[in-house]
């Protein structure tokens, strides 16, 4: 396998209506066999969310993570996703949220802390372009002056890379510290204050409506690496509903790191 | 039980298990890191339980390295930071 390069692939973007958390999570399963298969070009997908949502990474206890008495109180469904990494707490328009489906040809010797930065450089330069001065933070995060802006976690799988990141736009800090059990040491790392009300660190660091930030983000990526508009195929979109509804629907999914 | 470790430079390993005749029991392995495959999480739990509860760090970081297959990615933990949990579990020292 050779090494390939962002422009050697003819890039697609999928942003559609705003879907249910657990319809999130199996796209992102689909797209990446879709890759990995060679059924799909490769894609970035634009995320939006129905409903609010606690996404807990593969292997956090749902009991350590979870406040759910106060999920429940607040509706807010708790998915487990398919990558490693953190909880992210989504309420829609809280966050921007992106899937990069690659083939794995387009991080080949990269080693896993290169490979995040690499995949994520159209990000900073995205950034640098809205004002924000921002940088990668080994091992998964997207940083700035204004604190940490970005999350990421990547999956690899028969052939394809799935790298999915979530962005931190203007998040209610209160509600999300009743929902998720964070420790102190892990507030400060989210370059959270103990008495801020608010982690914003994009809404506040470009004065934009998140619309326009999105709008900014695929233009760059578009300038860089090219980007086609697509859409899921009615196949596509079938898979991934079925697999809603069985696996990460389930709670035999959610539970499995108790 | 219950014991955390936050590698340095990596992410934070969870373990919660029971201690059973003196035995290590219902291990379970958690955390924001990243493991592929994903089945290696039972396999480490597997090869934790029914150490000795005297097990020292590197006798319990040779057993989870032992049972790991060739083709285990990790990132953010490691054997050595598994065993560290394990054993501030047993010492039920506060989190870290």
């Amino acid at each position: 396998m050779m090494r390939t390069d962002w422009r050697d692939h003819d890039w697609q973007l999928i942003h559609t209506a705003p879907q249910s958390p657990t319809l999130h999570m199996a796209l992102d399963d689909v797209l990446t066999h879709e890759v990995g298969a060679g059924r799909r070009a490769p894609t970035l997908r634009i995320w939006e969310w129905a409903s609010p949502a606690v996404v807990i990474g593969r292997f956090q206890s749902l009991r350590n993570e979870v406040d759910g008495e106060a999920a429940r109180r607040h509706g807010i469904e708790v998915v487990r996703r398919v990558s490693g990494g953190g909880a992210m707490f989504i309420e829609p328009g809280n966050t921007i949220t992106y899937s990069i489906y690659a083939p794995q040809s387009l991080v080949k010797g990269l080693s896993f802390q290169e490979a995040y930065a690499f995949l994520d450089e159209w990000v900073l330069e995205a950034l640098a372009e809205l004002g924000i001065k921002a940088w990668y933070q080994p091992l998964n995060d997207i940083t700035s002056e204004g604190g940490k802006i970005a999350g990421a976690a990547q999956v690899h799988r028969g052939g394809a890379v799935l790298h999915h990141v979530t962005m931190a736009y203007d998040i209610d800090a209160a509600k999300m510290l009743q929902v998720l059990r964070i420790g102190r040491e892990k507030l400060s790392d989210k370059g959270t204050q103990s008495a801020a009300k608010r982690v914003d660190p994009l809404r506040s660091q470009t004065g934009l409506p998140r619309e326009a930030v999105i709008e900014r983000m695929t233009a760059t990526f578009r300038r860089l690496h090219g980007l086609t508009d697509d859409y899921l195929s009615a196949e596509e979109l079938a898979q991934a509903e079925a697999l809603a509804q069985g696996k990460f629907g389930s709670p035999a999914w959610l539970t499995d790191v108790a | 039980m219950h014991g955390e470790y936050k590698m340095p430079g990596g992410k934070l390993v969870v373990i919660d298990l029971e201690l059973r005749d003196g035995r290590l029991a219902e291990v379970q392995l958690s955390g924001d890191f990243f493991l592929e495959p994903d089945s290696a999480l039972q396999a480490i739990n597997g090869a934790l339980t029914g150490q000795p509860g005297h097990a020292d760090e590197a006798a319990l970081a040779a057993a989870v390295r032992d049972a790991l297959a060739a083709d285990v990615m990790m990132y953010g933990i490691s054997p050595e930071a598994i065993a560290v949990a394990v054993r501030r579990a047993l010492h039920k020292e506060p989190a870290a």
